[in-house]
């Protein structure tokens, strides 16, 4: 195949000037392809991350952007408690959210595996697809109706659970977790589903025709050989959860700061040095994650 | 083993996905009951029905132009990463130019970036470039947030084709662009599709990248129900709610439709499957 790609277009129709070697004109046609995406990729991500860098070691000083090649925001960030707190809740948020929809997840994706019925396999594969659809300003305002003081989720737990009086769980840590748990899911089941469609039956069948019970198949066989659809779908949570703007922003009632919310205030504030260096910091929480989930990836696979 | 009375442990697993299905639904379905809510307070049971919130939603002349700048800029963020994103997929896929997997890397890197970081970085670039403002700043933001996502999917389907067929038009004597337009496009065309619709639909919901771009008075739709949410929590926000969840409902519907029709998901499993093996 790849013999026969090497021919040049032209010496196909016409043999006769079969050329020795590839033309030019002909070599540079990748590039040529890929030039557009360059230049997009270079004028709107590359250049405005360099920008974001040099203004890093702007400084900030009454209210004015001062040029300068200064340290002094790294310094800040790293020695103020106040972004440390800022940073720790940002990983907490993202920790717990990732539990959270692996914990719901893998269930779902197990039962979406179960389901025998095709039509029915298709339609419940389909509702836990279909947030996606829809706008996440949408979803976490649903949120903020459902788990208000009046609200349904309230409802229940005072009408039918007889609780004194309603739990708090909007404008807090609890609903920004709820909510992006519900974000994510669907990005979390569909990794695990697919590896436990590629799992072999007869592994499973051979275990329990051994004499294993459905625990000990499921903890020794289907378990293990899920583990890297479920270690795919973590970061899948992790990394977005971590840079959540717009429901900690609405569900979060100023109550949840985070670095994307402080990315944001410093933005608007104009301290654009402050803005760029808890940018820096979110890029760096980003690279970690990539690294460790790799690793984490290769270790399951051997 | 399927034919077997259901067990405990189905049941218990029957359970635990009706109350998956009730958490994936219930947000957007207090939305919908929320529209037809008769009072502007959210409070549970409602204590009223009316659509009186539909009528407060039609005359608010901002939302109706928010969603028309929405539709049109994620018309172009697509069509743009549609047609980039396949020359360039075209290009690592059939050429594998030196260096293909780190082209492939850095085009998909956009990812791994928080999209607060892009929208904050491109303001400032646009802000010193003097761009800020115009049309083609958030056009060309929106298709780098795109990109990846078009790329991704069209560099999975490239790799699948079957590069005879291609062969076998161009030694009928079909150039390049026809070859192209007639063979290979047919052939990765619902990869397309796939990827044009989830392109639009990040585009059209990007608050993000757009919040710092959109000039006042200038919002896209969803930044639009943003800073309304900042400011109040009437139903007017649930009726509009309603109308794009049933656009959503809309969409999967077509793409259901169309699945029935072309065998469209198990395809894309099945390629993704042999790729892997």
């Amino acid at each position: 195949m790849t013999d026969l790609s090497a021919i040049p277009a032209a010496a196909a129709s016409k043999p006769a000037i079969a050329p020795a070697k590839e033309p030019f004109s002909r070599r540079m046609m990748p590039w040529l392809l890929l030039a557009p995406v360059f230049a997009v990729m270079a004028f709107a991500f590359v250049a405005p991350l360099l920008v974001f860098l040099e203004y890093s070691f702007w400084r900030f000083e009454y209210g004015k952007l001062i040029e300068d090649f200064t340290f002094d925001t790294y310094v800040e960030f790293l020695t103020d408690p106040y972004f440390h707190t800022i940073v720790y809740d940002t990983l907490k948020m993202a920790l717990i959210t990732t539990l959270c929809s692996v914990a719901v997840g893998y269930p779902l994706a197990y039962a979406l595996w179960r389901i025998t019925r095709p039509g029915l396999q298709k339609w419940f594969g389909l509702i836990i697809f279909s947030p996606i659809l829809v706008s996440v300003v949408v979803r976490s305002y649903g949120w903020t109706v459902l788990l208000a003081d009046q609200g349904p989720v309230n409802w229940f737990l005072q009408v039918v659970l007889h609780l004194p009086e309603p739990v708090r769980l909007v404008f807090n840590l609890t609903g920004v977790v709820i909510s992006l748990t519900h974000v994510f899911l669907p990005f979390v089941v569909f990794p695990i589903y697919s590896t436990m469609t590629r799992l072999d039956p007869t592994l499973r069948e051979a275990a329990m025709d051994l004499g294993a019970g459905w625990w000990t198949t499921f903890r020794r066989v289907t378990f293990p050989l899920t583990l890297p659809g479920l270690l795919a779908g973590a970061p899948i949570s992790f990394t977005p959860a971590r840079g959540a703007f717009v429901t900690p922003q609405l569900l979060g009632g100023g109550r949840v700061l985070v670095l994307p919310l402080q990315v944001f205030q410093a933005t608007t504030d104009i301290n654009w040095p402050l803005a760029a260096v808890g940018g820096i910091a979110l890029l760096v929480l980003a690279m970690i994650t990539v690294a460790v989930s790799n690793r984490l990836l290769r270790y399951s696979e051997v | 083993m399927t034919g077997r009375l259901p067990h405990y442990r189905y049941l218990l697993l029957g359970a635990f996905a009706v109350a998956g299905v009730i958490f994936v639904i219930s947000p957007l379905a207090i939305v919908v009951l929320n529209s037809f809510s008769s009072v502007a307070y959210n409070v549970f049971p409602p204590e009223g029905y009316s659509v009186r919130w539909y009528e407060n939603l039609a005359q608010q002349s901002a939302f109706y132009l928010a969603a028309v700048r929405s539709v049109l800029l994620a018309l172009s963020a697509t069509v743009v990463s549609l047609v980039i994103g396949t020359l360039a997929a075209y290009s690592i896929v059939r050429y594998r130019p030196r260096w293909s997997d780190l082209i492939k890397g850095f085009l998909l890197s956009p990812i791994v970036l928080p999209n607060i970081v892009l929208g904050v970085a491109v303001f400032m670039f646009f802000i010193r470039t003097g761009l800020y403002g115009t049309y083609f700043s958030l056009v060309v933001t929106h298709v780098v947030v795109v990109l990846p996502l078009v790329i991704a999917v069209l560099t999975a389907a490239l790799a699948n084709y079957d590069w005879t067929l291609q062969e076998a038009a161009m030694d009928l004597g079909a150039g390049p662009i026809r070859t192209f337009l007639r063979v290979t496009m047919p052939q990765i065309s619902i990869s397309m599709i796939i990827s044009g619709v989830f392109a639009f639909i990040t585009s059209f919901d990007q608050v993000e990248t757009t919040l710092f771009l959109v000039r006042p008075g200038a919002n896209t739709l969803p930044i639009e129900m943003f800073l309304y949410l900042q400011k109040w929590q009437d139903p007017t926000i649930a009726a509009l709610s309603t109308v794009l969840i049933v656009f959503a409902f809309l969409i999967v519907s077509v793409l259901s439709l169309a699945m029935r029709n072309r065998g469209l998901p198990l395809a894309v499993l099945r390629q993704d499957k042999e790729k892997s093996e």
